[in-house]
Order: structure tokens, then C-alpha cells, then sequence
């Protein structure tokens, strides 16, 4: 049977494997798009101890960071399907609660998630501006959003960024987990072509191979990001 | 132009102003003298909000805004008229020096771009830094990077600019051309209300010498009056120890 590694279907599988990429990156980008703006507001209501919500934050965070992805996952969905058939049947709404892609739930597990770990990240960097900057912002005039857009979060982002970019890299990895709902991303695509002539060994070194090639080049994205917003830094006259 | 009445702040349970009243006309360079702990940070720091006073009025112009419950539209008023110089500079980090300067004047007060370029370089080669328009400040000397933060004031074209102890973070060698460029403003009749511990300045420039300690106003006068008479033991204690020793003063 084991003849060294069938070369054909290792190739045929990678493009298989390839084929998740699209499901990893929409819940990759929706959770981040939720995710960033969620995340630094709450580390702001940390940071400024704002009543009743610097708490939530507090105990969401380590609700989160305290279990695991793969546990979270379930949670959410077997709950959340049993939440929405009771309020689909008081609005009377037709829908079947088990049609719904699972792409759904993947969009809200791994936004929570990636919510809580962003919060961690921005309470960190936010603290890294000195309070300074924002004193002489307001003394020149500028509102509050003015001087958070334009001062504090670029001065931010480029303490937070390499934090982000590991973020946003194990959010990609986790999506594999995603499999636990029949999610048709990048592992399960692979592992179900391989069930059919029981070549595991290939597709799991594809399934290897996507997810390195998907990460570093997010990295190298994150890189140019970071060097573009490091001007200011270590600028050369 | 500027009237302070009455204003009190605490930090938790120690009171550091305990009822100052302050009076700056046109034209006046205020400076204010005092050992650490005298409230005269806090006093700067209420008038432009970045403190909320307990208690107190200042009176602009005809508007009389009460410290503590002033509204968001007051303080934003206030702050169009009064400027304010840190100690630590705080000069934008990720601004080159001539965004530093326009920044109030494009962002905050919807100046054209153009034009405020052109205030802004001015302003700039007015504190002598000509050649640093597009340096960010992390390429500037502490000097240069206050100087900054001076012509960003100056740009406002504001009614009063107050002043935090300009100088204190500076090397000795650097202070001589921030107290120059203030001295220059200070003589175009630019009104002025300054913290310092730097007497040349006090003694040249000022017109007015305010000797607070222990959150009140102890003695207030013209340099001459204060430096060569003064009237109160505190401030006599003050001049003894912060003036050279064979300083003589008439009592």
C-alpha cells in the first residue's frame, strides 16, 4: 500500500487544501473587521476605568483567554442554534435553524475571541502613548476623535502591530478547527479527499503547506505595514 | 483680559490651591515663583482644563465660566484663547515640525491647508527653526523640540500663552535659546503667564512677579518690588535660598 508518497495526489490535494483558503481568510477578515474597532474601544474603557464596562472587558477577556478555541466553538454551536430556533419560531420566521452555513457561527466564535486578545494587545500599546500627547492634542484645539485619529491610534498601531500580526496569524490557524462544524475550510476540504484513498500523510503535509504559505505571507504584509508606520521612529533626515 | 477668582483644586485628599485669585491684562508677562508643591502647575493646568478645578470662575474677556462645571463647548472656547508650552514639550511624535504647528490650526480650527502652512513656517522662523520644517521630533535636540512646541503655540495666535516651567527639562546649555525666543514674544507684546525657576527671566522680562506657596498667592508685585523688597517672610525665605547668596535685598 505504502510505496513512498503518492506524488500525484499530493499535488491534486494541495489545490484541494488551496480551495479553503477563501473560508479562512472571509472569517479571518470579518472577525478582524469586528474585532479591531471592539477591541480598542473596550481597552480604552480599561485604561480610562470607565464604570460597569472596564469590569465586562475584564472578565470577557479572561473568559476567553481561559479556555479553549476548540471548547468555545462547541459552545456556540449547540447554543446558538437552540437560541435562534426559539426566536425564529416567536417571530415566525421560516428559516431552518440547522440550514444555516456554519460559516455563521464560525464568524461569531472567532470574533468574540479575537475581540479579547486584541484587548490585551491595545490595553498594552495604548498605555505605551504617553498621556502627554493627548494633553497638548486638546490644548491645540482638537476634539477627542480628532485626537485619537490623528495622534493617539497611529501612535498606537505601531506598538500594537507586531501583536496584531500574531493575532491575525493564529486566527487563521485556528479556523482549522473550524472542521468541529463541518466548516468546509482548508483542513477539512483536505482531510475529506483523503479519506477516499486513505492518503493522510499527503494531505496533512498539504494542509501543512497552505497554512505556511498563507501565514508568512501575512507576515510579510504585516512587515511592510510596520516599516511604512516606523517612519516617525527612527527617521533619517 | 483674563480674570482667575476663587479657585480651589484638591488631588484626592490634599489640597494643592487653596483659593487663588489672579488678575492678566493685555500685554502682561506674568511669572509665577514658588517652591515645588505650590500649586503653580495646577494653576496653569486649570486654566487651560487639563485639571478640573473644584472650585473657581475665570472671567475671559465678558464670558465668566464656572471651573467646575463648565461645558464642553466652554472649555473648547477657552482653549482657542489660551496656549499652552509643556515642560515635557509634548510635541506630536508622529508629526514632522511644521505639521506639529499646523495641526491646531488645519485640524482644530478648519484653517486652509495653504495658509496654515504659511503661519506655520513663519512661526517657525520666528523661534529660529528654519531648517526643520520636515524634521520629525525624535531627529530634534530638547531645545529645538520646545521651540517647536513654542512656535505651535504662537501659531494659534492665541490671547494668552501659558507657560509650564519651559525650561526645567532642558540641559543648561539649551535653556539660553528658549528663554531667548520667549523673551522675543514677550516683547511683541505677546501676553504671557509663566511658571519658571529661571530668576534672568523673571527679573528682564517680566512685568509682574507672583510669589505663591502652599496653594496661595503670598506676594505679588513688579519684579523690582519683589526681587529687591520683599515684604513677606515666606517670600524672603524663597528668594534666600533660590538667589546667589550675596544677593542683597532691602526689607
Amino acid at each position: 500500500m505504502s510505496d513512498g508518497l503518492n506524488y500525484s495526489f499530493l499535488v491534486k490535494t494541495f489545490f484541494t487544501a488551496l480551495s479553503g483558503v477563501p473560508t479562512a481568510l472571509m472569517i479571518t477578515i470579518v472577525a478582524l473587521f469586528i474585532a479591531l474597532p471592539l477591541g480598542f474601544m473596550l481597552a480604552l474603557t480599561r485604561i480610562n476605568r470607565i464604570p460597569v464596562l472596564h469590569r465586562f472587558a475584564q472578565v470577557y477577556v479572561s473568559f476567553v483567554r481561559g479556555t479553549p478555541v476548540i471548547v468555545q466553538i462547541f459552545i456556540i454551536y449547540s447554543s446558538v442554534p437552540l437560541v435562534l430556533t426559539s426566536f425564529f419560531k416567536k417571530f415566525h420566521i421560516e428559516t431552518n435553524v440547522y440550514d444555516i452555513n456554519p460559516i455563521w457561527y464560525a464568524f461569531i466564535v472567532f470574533s468574540l475571541n479575537t475581540t479579547a486578545i486584541l484587548i490585551e494587545v491595545f490595553r498594552s500599546a495604548i498605555s505605551t502613548v504617553s498621556k502627554g500627547q493627548l494633553e497638548a492634542a486638546y490644548s491645540v484645539g482638537l476634539t477627542n476623535v480628532q485626537a485619537f485619529r490623528r495622534i493617539i491610534i497611529p501612535q498606537t498601531l505601531v506598538v500594537a502591530l507586531p501583536n496584531i500580526c500574531t493575532a491575525t496569524v493564529n486566527l487563521i490557524k485556528a479556523t482549522s478547527l473550524g472542521y468541529a462544524m463541518s466548516l468546509q475550510e482548508i483542513t477539512l476540504r483536505a482531510k475529506v479527499a483523503a479519506n477516499v484513498g486513505y492518503n493522510y500523510v499527503e494531505a496533512y503535509i498539504d494542509i501543512f503547506l497552505v497554512y505556511l504559505i498563507l501565514c508568512s505571507l501575512v507576515e510579510y504584509l504585516f512587515k511592510i505595514y510596520e516599516k511604512r508606520l516606523r517612519k516617525y521612529k527612527a527617521a533619517n533626515a | 483680559m483674563l480674570e482667575i477668582k476663587n479657585i480651589h483644586k484638591s488631588f484626592g485628599k490634599n489640597e494643592i490651591l487653596k483659593g487663588v485669585d489672579l488678575r492678566i491684562d493685555k500685554g502682561d508677562v506674568v511669572v509665577i515663583l514658588g517652591p515645588s508643591g505650590s500649586g503653580k502647575t495646577t494653576l496653569l493646568r486649570c486654566i487651560n482644563f487639563l485639571e478640573k478645578a473644584d472650585q473657581g470662575h475665570a472671567i475671559f474677556g465678558a464670558a465668566d465660566v464656572n471651573l467646575k462645571t463648565a461645558s464642553k463647548k466652554q472649555i473648547h472656547d477657552i482653549r482657542q484663547k489660551v496656549a499652552f508650552v509643556f515642560q515635557n514639550y509634548n510635541l506630536f511624535n508622529n508629526k514632522t515640525a511644521l505639521e506639529n504647528v499646523t495641526e491646531g490650526l488645519i485640524i482644530g480650527r478648519r484653517v486652509p491647508k495653504a495658509e496654515a502652512i504659511e503661519i506655520g513656517k513663519k512661526a517657525l522662523d520666528k523661534v529660529g527653526l528654519s531648517e526643520k520644517y520636515h524634521s520629525y521630533p525624535i531627529e530634534l535636540s530638547g531645545g529645538q523640540q520646545q521651540r517647536v512646541g513654542i512656535a505651535r503655540a504662537v501659531a494659534l495666535n492665541p490671547d494668552i500663552i501659558l507657560f509650564d516651567e519651559p525650561t526645567s527639562a532642558l540641559d543648561p546649555e539649551l535653556v539660553g535659546e528658549v528663554l531667548t525666543v520667549m523673551k522675543n514674544i514677550a516683547k511683541e507684546g505677546t501676553t504671557m503667564l509663566v511658571v519658571t525657576h529661571e530668576m534672568s527671566f523673571a527679573k528682564d522680562v517680566a512685568n509682574r512677579v507672583v510669589f505663591m506657596d502652599g496653594g496661595v498667592i503670598v506676594e505679588e508685585g513688579s519684579p523690582k518690588e519683589i526681587f529687591t523688597n520683599p515684604k513677606e517672610e515666606r517670600t524672603q525665605q524663597f528668594l534666600r535660598r533660590v538667589l546667589p547668596e550675596d544677593y542683597i535685598f532691602y526689607i
